[in-house]
């Protein structure tokens, strides 16, 4: 399956949206998915991205599914933002 | 201009709550507000010339300074709740100020460090360790963010809560 993330905005910034933004991720689309399912997470079209909003969606889609991959992850706002949740929320992909 | 800002920022931080008055353009009182003047803040940046990549890392840098003051003070404003936000760039240097009235970092982390002594304790352990005292998140990493792109970008930060004070910078410069 593929998260398109821009589909919740182009500037993601604050916990309260990651967490609206996972709940409803929660409820349409991975409800059912087994852990095993490979996801894919594309921030094609994302602008800004922070710590706080990707901890809430990244960083519990990571811990729920095993084979989890980032796609047009190259912005600066967004590697920084991975850098920070690999050195402080572990994790790991 | 810059100086100007700072002063006002402060005077409005430090002023007995009911002599506090601060200008609507520069106020916002609740998260909505502030993310609304935030959002604004890329357009102005890159319309000025700066890069499009430092201009919306700079906006998520703000938003996650500003966000934490609403973050660790929801409910529990001391006085007067909000911020001040200002944010100038003129083609060469740009200033961002945000200041609030809440409860201090000593104050927030105390919560989760409960043996911390004092206003640079508590700015040492914000900066560097994971950490939050938002018990049913345990995240706490938007200030290491920060911090990290201050020092890849050049840029600098001055950061005060208390009697305390971290200035930022690509030398990592700690001044209590």
């Amino acid at each position: 399956m593929k998260i398109e993330i821009k589909k919740f905005g182009d500037k993601l910034v604050s916990r309260p949206t990651g967490r609206e933004a996972f709940l409803a991720l929660e409820s349409y689309q991975l409800k059912d998915l087994p852990a095993d399912e490979p996801i894919e997470i594309d921030f094609d079209g994302v602008k800004a991205l922070t710590p706080s909003w990707a901890d809430e969606v990244v960083t519990k889609i990571a811990e729920r599914f095993k084979n989890v991959t980032l796609l047009n992850a190259e912005s600066m706002t967004v590697q920084a933002t991975l850098k920070t949740l690999r050195e402080y929320s572990d994790l790991k992909i | 201009m810059e100086n100007n800002l700072k002063n006002l920022a402060f005077e409005w931080v430090m002023t007995d709550p009911e002599k506090a008055q601060i200008a609507s353009d520069y106020y916002c009182q609740m998260r909505d507000a502030f993310e609304a003047h935030n959002n604004r803040v890329p357009d102005e940046l890159i319309r000025n010339g700066m890069g499009e990549d430092l201009a919306y890392l700079i906006y998520s840098m703000l938003g996650e300074l500003g966000n934490n003051s609403f973050d660790h003070n929801l409910a529990n404003w001391p006085n007067i709740p909000g911020v001040f936000f200002s944010v100038e760039y003129d083609s060469k240097t740009g200033t961002a100020i945000i200041a609030d009235r809440g409860l201090g970092v000593l104050n927030t982390l105390r919560k989760a460090a409960p043996d911390l002594k004092n206003d640079e304790e508590a700015l040492e352990l914000a900066f560097t360790k994971k950490i939050s005292s938002r018990v049913f998140e345990n995240r706490g990493n938007g200030l290491k963010f920060v911090k990290n792109n201050i020092t890849a970008n050049n840029l600098l930060l001055e950061f005060s809560s208390g009697d305390a004070q971290v200035i930022i910078n690509h030398a990592m410069k700690k001044i209590n």
